[in-house]
């Protein structure tokens, strides 16, 4: 009896710590949800809508080309990561299995960049970018986020965990380097490349202050970029706000869902490293 | 050993086999780490405003940072938010990670809900916390109805408050991030650990305080590593929330260097203040190694 409980406290505290976190969305889901009828804002808080209309949010998606952001965004992740995940591993692999000259001096480069803060970066890369010819493209937005010191540095531990039994054998059977490491070695390191995608993704999805310094042209906005021209667009008009915001922020939900079990064992490889 | 010689150590192949792998990768590192980050050395000793060709202006862009009140200002308000969101990086989150760290059912869904804000985009977090923020809002709702607050304030619009209110977004959003970080870290906890000290007699709070602590100590470096690399280039959340006001209440470096930059188009000056910036990342870096390390079981 005493166990139930305390067991019961238990999920009230946890559901209590749960409403903090998940509050602020389900306010702002409310308000996209609710009648004009409703007041958005009272004391108290009166947050079901009666009924649930869909007006705001078909006035988001319609006052800006929002499905047009929502696809660069998926743009900027279906080539940008795996591009990331190519390069990292091929930097990775190198520094993960061979011995050479300057293999510490490499790693240590790279590992260095990874105090480089971002706002520091943003104006020379600006330059670099528009120097390349590449301001206000799609190039431009992803490019500079395929090299990553952290993707370099998981993969690193990656390749370096992978039994050398297995490498010895191919070579033995007359394996070249690319075939190894193409069908022995990615293969092995499924599990951190999975937890760079996802990584990569939600960073992608995410991503603010490089697309707003690089872009000009609104129509190469990634959704992120694109909430926040909607708030320029739409104005006072909070309702349509809060159902735009909250569209962007489905897409990532729903692939963190299904992704979550891979997160905590990325923790785990990152940290142990 | 020279490095022309043919081995080349577990792996074979060529000399030069390493660096075939690593052209592409190095490639994109001269192009958008080294060049840009010589360039923003260059830069700060340079006018130039995109327009017309850079001036050299030797130290000025330096001189003009120690009398400008801006940058102080952005400089202590990053230091305050640094230092404001230690309790959300260090304290709640470990607390939380033991909270989910127990088995119980459906705690993978607490879990969940927890992280969701770190999944979510800042720009998302920011409108929504806009709204709890509201004049009409929950939490002056809340405070007015306990009593706490007379009247509601408008915490966004409050040199009082803003700096506060930003501290508690920006704190609220990565919390879910450390948790993960001390969950990794209690997992990795061999078990038996706290069956030897439940022998001993070790309350809940002993146990926590002798086996957890000590043995999360590496994780809390990482956490903390990553809170100050945040904490001092927060930009995101002022650019949606506040644009540095009330009165550069809440102007942190990171929105300066950003204003300066591409509102003012003084890239000398707005690269002398990232390369302050930088020197300040690496000092809180080495800071928090030696504090850290030694400690490390």
């Amino acid at each position: 009896m005493r166990r139930l409980s305390r067991r019961a406290l238990m999920y009230l505290l946890l559901s209590a710590i749960a409403v903090v976190f998940i509050g602020p969305f389900l306010i702002m889901l409310s308000m996209a949800l609710k009648p004009a009828s409703q007041p958005v804002f009272s004391f108290p808080p009166d947050l079901i809508p009666r009924p649930p209309v869909l007006t705001w949010a078909i006035e988001a998606w319609t006052a800006v080309p929002y499905l047009r952001f929502m696809l660069n965004s998926v743009l900027y992740c279906g080539v940008g990561i795996p591009i990331y995940m190519l390069i990292s591993a091929l930097t990775a692999y190198p520094l993960a299995v061979m011995n050479f000259r300057g293999r510490t001096v490499v790693f240590f480069l790279i590992l260095s960049t990874m105090f480089l803060p971002g706002e520091l970066m943003l104006i020379p890369r600006f330059l670099v970018v528009s120097d390349l010819g590449m301001a206000d493209s799609y190039a431009g937005v992803l490019l500079p986020g395929v090299l990553s010191a952290f993707g370099i540095f998981l993969l690193r531990q990656a390749f370096s965990g992978v039994p050398r039994e297995i490498v010895d054998a191919a070579r033995v059977d007359g394996c070249g380097e690319i075939r190894i490491f193409w069908r022995i070695m990615m293969p092995s390191v499924r599990p951190t490349l999975a937890v760079m995608a996802i990584f990569g993704f939600i960073s992608t999805w995410n991503s603010f202050i490089w697309p707003l310094v690089v872009l000009k042209d609104s129509s190469k906005y990634p959704i992120s970029l694109g909430v926040a021209y909607l708030a320029g667009v739409t104005g006072t008009d909070v309702r349509s706000m809060a159902a735009g915001t909250m569209i962007s922020v489905i897409p990532v939900v729903i692939f963190f869902i299904i992704m979550q079990r891979h997160i905590l064992d990325g923790m785990k490889g990152a940290v142990k490293g | 050993m020279r490095a022309k010689s043919s081995s080349t150590g577990a792996v074979g192949g060529r000399w030069y086999t390493p660096w075939l792998f690593l052209v592409p990768g190095l490639t994109l590192f001269g192009v958008f780490f080294v060049w840009p980050a010589a360039t923003a050395i260059q830069l700060a000793f340079y006018k130039y405003d995109v327009v017309t060709a850079p001036v050299f202006v030797g130290m000025r862009n330096f001189a003009h940072l120690l009398e400008d009140d801006r940058f102080w200002s952005a400089v202590r308000n990053s230091l305050i938010l640094l230092v404001g969101l230690l309790p959300m990086s260090v304290v709640i989150p470990l607390l939380l990670a033991v909270l989910v760290n127990q088995k119980l059912r459906f705690i993978q869904v607490y879990r969940l809900i927890y992280y969701l804000p770190v999944v979510t985009s800042m720009v998302a977090v920011a409108v929504a916390w806009n709204y709890v923020f509201h004049h009409q809002g929950v939490i002056n709702w809340m405070l007015t109805g306990f009593g706490i607050l007379d009247e509601p304030v408008q915490y966004l619009l409050d040199p009082n408050w803003a700096l506060a209110a930003l501290t508690v977004v920006e704190g609220w959003k990565g919390m879910g991030t450390y948790m993960m970080i001390y969950l990794a870290g209690l997992q990795a906890i061999p078990g038996d650990l706290y069956e030897a000290a439940r022998m001993d007699g070790a309350n809940a709070w002993q146990r926590l305080r002798s086996v957890t602590i000590p043995l999360i100590v590496p994780y809390f470096a990482v956490a903390l590593t990553i809170e100050m690399m945040d904490a001092m280039q927060v930009f995101t959340s002022v650019y949606v929330m506040t644009k540095g006001g009330p009165q550069d209440h809440t102007l942190t470096l990171g929105y300066y260097i950003w204003s300066a930059a591409f509102e003012q188009y003084d890239m000398g000056y707005a690269s002398a203040m990232g390369l302050v910036l930088w020197a300040l990342l690496i000092a809180f870096a080495l800071l928090n190694y030696r504090l850290t390390k030694g400690r490390t079981v």
